[in-house]
């Protein structure tokens, strides 16, 4: 009995102490970090505690950021859902099997490149003088339209690179759901008379709706971390427009101040905000 | 007594050099730098240096963010690096802190350190001391259409005025060709750059005698509203570009005049760079404009280097990374973004390469090259913050410059 009690803990540990170290170690760090003074420039610190924390919402460069991000959540995850659910319908309900495999392996490739290679790509793609996509207002009009030059523009034009990458992606996914889909309800609703949206709607999306909550979760859990997204595209501007909270830790810790302990304190605020805020959304959407 | 110790272990040290050259380093050097084509060719060389000192060299590359955050972060611990890359941004946190030392008694004298551009050097001193032998760097220079221009029956503009009037004669988006191109990218190395000489030609200084703040003044809001001025001519997207698009859109022959970073003047002679290769003149900038200096080069580490030989050694790694010879090397091989020598500039293989109006536009830009940037640790973090306020009001998310300028102010004194 004592064996067979302490079997799941012996498979459990390794594990578990490989992630205690990859995740807590650095995490108490961070932690540690964020209740010191600490500078690049000068290693001695001394423990300022919540100070760090309190000027925090004294920096409206911070709110800003906050508010930032806040925008570019809200924007990326319901802009990839609408996508990833509209298109994955649209090729369940119009292609053979044969174009949805075709499909499937373009809306691929997206995801597969590299982020900071796709940022690259997409801001010369946007170039006024000399981008593919400005092309046909620049050949109509005689306009230079410079979308990363206005605030709203960056932002909705880093939106669509991200919503690109994985918008197509998860369109695949939910496809592939949709057909692992038992197919008697669909066709009952079939019989029944149902439009196709009302098929969607009524019964195979609410079939789907613990997937696709989980999908939403890793969509938002990975728009938090758009940095190299946003400092190829904008640098965080026009101004600080597109700063979102990573980009801003990463100019206060690196790139402006050498302040380590001041942008850990935002990582750390980052961490909690993301924890409570994901376990109440889970736990709200899983009822 | 100390320092005449020191003194004279150092002479001991340099006889001793030229008698035994080989037996002036004991150990292989670490270097750490950013990626540069000049010192990929340097690597090449690391036998001949081994002959000369006793040892080899490794170098560790890093992209200018992380270089900088490795270099700083190292220095203020470990100290594993024996000579660091600095540019003129860091230098003066490297240099108040101790983490470099002075060149001044390790860069052997027949590596002629005189010889380096003067913009160059001014920008490789603080507090009076030279810090660092230069890798690549310059001040400005005015780089024009000599097509356009003759077109449009205008001479090359040698002052501020002229050269604006010119851009609003030249400017013809219609036709594709744009007056100018100026850097709108927030950041101390982008559009605070070239509003730099702006500033200082307004008779801006940062601080004052007293070392209090003084750019909230009207020479910042005059030069202020000049670059704004300016950037209705401005090629699109310049507006939140830097270097790279500002001399894109020149080398691409859509800007008619341009004054930019001086590598920007053998980048547009290089066919493989430019499509206005044969019809580009240059002239330093119009007066009373200062050039902008900047300089990236290799310092003495304090730390890995503890005793006189080992900063010797380091020296001697300073001294031959960038001698005449390295620079005769990269010339040769076409690398004309590092080039940091009065002589090179002048020698006959440039000329060759570059043109006359190239090496004479080159030489007397160095003496109208000066430091515009405040040499302090906490530059960095104000000059980004210029930044970020610089580009909102380029792009129109503000319009109240002084207010502006005020909000910096309080800024600066909370530092």
């Amino acid at each position: 009995m004592r064996v067979g009690r302490s079997l799941p803990y012996v498979f459990l540990g390794p594990a578990l102490l490989v992630l205690v170290i990859l995740a807590a170690v650095p995490t108490l760090y961070a932690v540690n970090l964020s209740l010191q003074n600490r500078t690049l420039s000068a290693p001695q610190a001394e423990y300022v505690w919540l100070a760090n924390y309190l000027k925090l919402f004294s920096d409206d460069r911070f709110l800003n950021a906050l508010w930032v991000s806040l925008k570019w959540e809200v924007l990326t995850v319901s802009a990839t859902m609408a996508v990833g659910i509209g298109l994955a319908i649209a090729m369940f309900e119009a292609a053979t099997r044969r174009w949805r495999m075709i499909l499937s392996v373009l809306f691929i490739i997206p995801v597969l490149l590299p982020r900071v290679c796709a940022a690259f790509v997409w801001k010369f793609s946007f170039h006024p003088l000399y981008g593919a996509v400005t092309w046909p207002v620049r050949a109509l009009t005689g306009q230079t339209p410079d979308v990363l030059a206005h605030p709203w523009g960056a932002m909705l034009t880093v939106a669509f690179v991200d919503v690109w990458q994985w918008g197509l992606f998860f369109a695949v996914i939910i496809l592939k759901l949709m057909e692992a889909l038992p197919p008697q309800p669909i066709e009952a609703a079939r019989i029944d008379k149902a439009k196709g949206w009302e098929i969607h709607r009524f019964v195979t999306l609410p079939m789907l709706k613990l997937p696709l909550i989980s999908l939403l979760l890793v969509k938002a859990i990975e728009s938090l971390r758009s940095f190299d997204l946003v400092y190829v595209m904008t640098r965080g501007g026009p101004g600080v427009s597109t700063e979102t909270l990573d980009m801003y830790a990463y100019s206060q810790g690196f790139i402006e101040a050498g302040n380590i302990s001041y942008a850990s304190s935002m990582a750390v605020i980052m961490m909690v905000l993301t924890v409570i805020l994901f376990t109440s959304i889970w736990k709200r959407l899983n009822k | 007594m100390k320092h005449l110790f020191s003194t004279a272990s150092l002479l001991a040290v340099l006889m001793a050099t030229t008698a035994q050259a080989e037996s002036i380093c004991s150990s292989d050097l670490r270097v750490l730098a950013q990626p540069r084509d000049g010192l990929t060719l340097l690597e090449d060389y690391v036998d001949e240096f081994e002959e000369l000192s006793g040892a080899g060299f490794e170098i560790d590359y890093l992209n200018e963010n992380d270089r900088r955050a490795k270099s700083q972060a190292d220095a203020s611990t470990v100290g594993s690096y024996n000579v660091y890359y600095v540019d003129e941004a860091n230098l003066p946190l490297f240099a108040s802190s101790g983490w470099i030392v002075p060149l001044d008694g390790y860069y052997p004298a027949e590596y002629d350190y005189e010889d380096f551009d003067a913009g160059m050097r001014s920008v490789a001193s603080y507090d009076g001391k030279q810090w660092f032998a230069p890798i690549q760097g310059g001040g400005d220079l005015m780089v024009y259409r000599t097509d356009l221009l003759t077109a449009a029956g205008l001479e090359p503009p040698k002052t501020w005025e002229e050269y604006v009037a010119a851009i609003r004669k030249l400017h013809d988006p219609d036709n594709g060709v744009y007056g100018v191109a100026l850097r709108g990218q927030r950041g101390s190395g982008a559009n605070v750059w070239r509003w730099l000489p702006l500033f200082a030609a307004n008779g801006g200084k940062w601080t004052d005698e007293t070392g209090a703040f003084a750019f909230n003044s009207d020479a910042a809001v005059k030069a202020t509203e000049e670059y704004l001025e300016l950037f209705k001519y401005s090629a699109p997207g310049t507006q939140t570009g830097s270097f790279d698009e500002s001399t894109g859109a020149f080398r691409s022959g859509k800007v008619a005049m341009i004054v930019e970073s001086a590598p920007l003047g053998a980048m547009s002679k290089d066919p493989s760079q430019s499509r206005v290769v044969d019809v580009v003149g240059f002239a330093p900038p119009p007066t009373p404009l200062p050039g902008s200096g900047y300089a990236h080069g290799f310092a003495i580490a304090a730390k890995a280097n503890p005793e006189e030989q080992d900063k010797a050694c380091a020296g001697l790694f300073v001294a031959w990374a960038t001698s005449k010879e390295q620079e005769a090397r990269r010339l040769a091989k076409g690398q004309p973004g590092e080039l940091t020598r009065k002589s090179t500039y002048e020698s006959p293989e440039y000329v060759k390469t570059f043109g006359e109006n190239l090496s004479v536009a080159m030489a007397e830009t160095g003496a109208r090259t000066e430091v515009l940037f405040w040499q302090d640790p906490r530059w960095q973090e104000l000059g980004n913050t210029w930044g970020i306020m610089l580009e909102e009001l380029i792009t129109g998310s503000r319009t109240d410059v002084k207010a502006t300028l005020n909000e910096l102010e309080t800024f600066a004194k909370s530092l």
